[in-house]
């Protein structure tokens, strides 16, 4: 009972927070709900058992994503920038699109119970994920870190001043 | 036990905010952290089918799911960047030398 009180509380701190990352007109306070954001999600994982899963959102997404967004937001100097256009009246496809997945949400989650039908038992246990991730999943694994190198070069490739040309 | 149905309430719900942020917001940064949203939600149905199946695939991908967002979000900060040199906007309504 205490376990879902707590995923309640979680749950409604990550919607709220997330609506406000939407809402807020200065992105260094959009960043800093989306690390509230990013943080109650990681409580929801330790609810739901995933333990390794919270602390890796921790590290990666409240250490590295979001100060990430803080350092490019602070190298490109918002002042220099225009003001966002605001739309008064938007297009009805642009606010219709999500209200329909919403509302088609609401009618499969409230229709009746959902049946998840249990396969083998094969523990939620930190000993496990890691057997299954460095057996079943070792060649996604080693992808994963291909595609990181990649992300890596072009990243750098990308985002450097075009030097080429100048002997400095 | 947490109920299924719940965790799939709370990651669809994060996603609509996400796919909201997407479409309404005219600013780069923050459909880049309208996208994190969206896959913070994926990643939360992900870690609640793992616990109801009692199965650690869920969570392993979840694990990709991360590492995709890293990536993306890296290349996306890049590209943001070198767009901000040329055009000293962050509206997307600017990239139109496509004409798309």
């Amino acid at each position: 009972m205490i376990t879902v009180a707590v995923f309640a509380f979680f749950a409604v701190l990550a919607v709220v927070s997330a609506m406000l990352v939407i809402l807020q007109k200065n992105v260094m306070h959009s960043v800093l709900y989306l690390a509230f954001t990013v943080l109650s999600v990681a409580g929801v994982f330790f609810c739901l058992q995933a333990e390794y899963l919270g602390a890796i959102q921790i590290l990666v997404y409240g250490g590295g994503i979001v100060v990430l967004y803080i350092f490019v937001i602070i190298i490109v100097n918002l002042k220099e920038t225009a003001p966002e256009r605001r739309k008064l009246f938007p297009k009805l496809f642009i606010i219709a699109l999500p209200v329909l997945l919403l509302v088609e949400v609401a009618t499969v989650l409230f229709r009746g119970k959902t049946t998840v039908s249990p396969g083998p038992e094969e523990g939620l246990s930190f000993p496990s994920l890691a057997e299954m991730l460095f057996s079943s999943y070792l060649v996604p694994f080693e992808v994963a870190s291909i595609l990181l190198l990649a992300v890596l070069i072009g990243a750098i490739i990308v985002a450097r001043k075009k030097l080429l040309h100048d002997p400095d | 036990m947490i109920p299924i149905n719940a965790v799939f309430a709370l990651g669809l719900i994060l996603f609509c905010i996400g796919l909201l942020g997407v479409l309404f917001r005219k600013n780069l940064v923050i459909m880049l952290m309208s996208l994190e949203l969206l896959l913070n939600g994926v990643n939360v149905i992900f870690a609640g089918l793992s616990y109801h199946l009692r199965s650690p695939r869920g969570s392993i991908f979840a694990i990709f799911v991360i590492i995709m967002a890293v990536s993306e979000a890296a290349v996306g900060f890049a590209l943001v960047l070198s767009y901000f040199r040329q055009k000293k906007t962050y509206d997307p309504d600017a990239i139109n030398d496509l004409k798309g």
